[in-house]
């Protein structure tokens, strides 16, 4: 197709489809990059922020259990600080008190709406641990122990899992 | 463009591949997938409960291997009933290659023992603890339980 300028110029205007071959790739790349990771089965845990868990062999999938994150100085359940590291460790007590407080106003909390359902689904008491690699044994051992007492007797520490 | 055949010339149309219903789909799919992706794969190790918590009623299922690996600040100590005792020094390059031996044989021994007990310091790091449960149940121990030193 021609067409004629004022000045007398031709321009010849040409018809160029957008080339997409490239952009399928990408896409295409991504997409199976996407599917290769996505998981379909049990739950998925998201790491706490500010909690950098440490790597291991385990391929364990983590089950739905409330999440204990312990870092710097703070232990938090279920995204809200309950008690600090540094107290809980100058204590003499294994016993955590706010936590084991919380732990046990969760416990009635799951006992309460599986009455009102009706349902007699037992108590499972799981509970996964979310410690920063850098945290020491004592209050490790302290967090354990309270939630055993409290009656969370399914405890699993959250890794990074490498295999 | 034109091409001859015996009956004569027949006009052959150029026509593109029809993409976009394919795009349409990667273009949906890719979202969903980044939303639902995840980057970290999170695993989780199964405890028991600290043995303090019920050691009253243990007393009689303690009377097996009681397998225990110590992680002191120096060494690592693998001792239990009947065992010979072994230290291993934390300093040497292959030292958890020297743990992992050493559990080896304990399983050699004993393969009905699926048992260890990890005894740590109040200032033993996680990330050692997780390093050490990670080497017994690679070693064939995978019921784990911790203890604290006294």
């Amino acid at each position: 197709m021609r067409r004629k300028r004022s000045r007398g110029v031709t321009i010849r205007s040409v018809h160029t489809p957008l080339r997409l071959t490239s952009m399928m790739d990408i896409l295409t790349v991504l997409l199976l990059f996407l599917l290769k990771s996505f998981v379909v089965e049990g739950e998925v845990m998201v790491p706490v922020a500010g909690v950098d868990l440490p790597e291991s062999s385990s391929n364990t999938a983590p089950r739905a259990s409330i999440v204990i994150a312990i870092f710097d100085d703070t232990v938090m359940m279920d995204g809200e600080s309950v008690a600090s590291v540094s107290a809980a460790v100058a204590s003499s007590n294994l016993i955590i008190e706010p936590l084991a407080a919380r732990l046990q106003a969760a416990r009635e909390k799951v006992t309460e709406i599986a009455r009102r359902r009706g349902s007699e689904a037992e108590f499972e008491g799981n509970v996964s641990i979310q410690g920063d690699r850098a945290i020491d044994f004592a209050i490790l051992q302290r967090v354990m122990y309270t939630c055993s007492v409290s009656g969370y007797e399914h405890i699993s520490l959250a890794v990074i899992g490498t295999s | 463009m034109r091409a001859s055949t015996r009956r004569g010339y027949r006009k052959i149309i150029e026509a593109d591949l029809e993409i976009m219903p394919l795009m349409n789909l990667f273009v949906a799919m890719i979202p969903m997938l980044l939303i639902s992706a995840v980057f970290l794969n999170v695993t989780v190790i199964d405890m028991k409960a600290p043995p303090e918590a019920s050691d009253a009623g243990d007393g009689n299922k303690k009377e097996g291997l009681a397998l225990a690996v110590t992680i002191r600040d120096a060494h690592f100590v693998v001792e239990g009933r009947r065992l010979a005792k072994r230290v291993i020094a934390r300093a040497d390059a292959d030292a958890d290659a020297q743990l992992a031996l050493a559990l080896a044989d304990v399983v050699a021994q004993h393969p009905d023992n699926e048992d260890v007990i990890i005894i740590s310091q109040p200032h033993t790091s996680y990330g050692d603890i997780i390093a050490v449960m990670d080497i017994s149940r690679e070693a064939g121990l995978p019921s784990v339980s911790l203890l604290g030193a006294e």
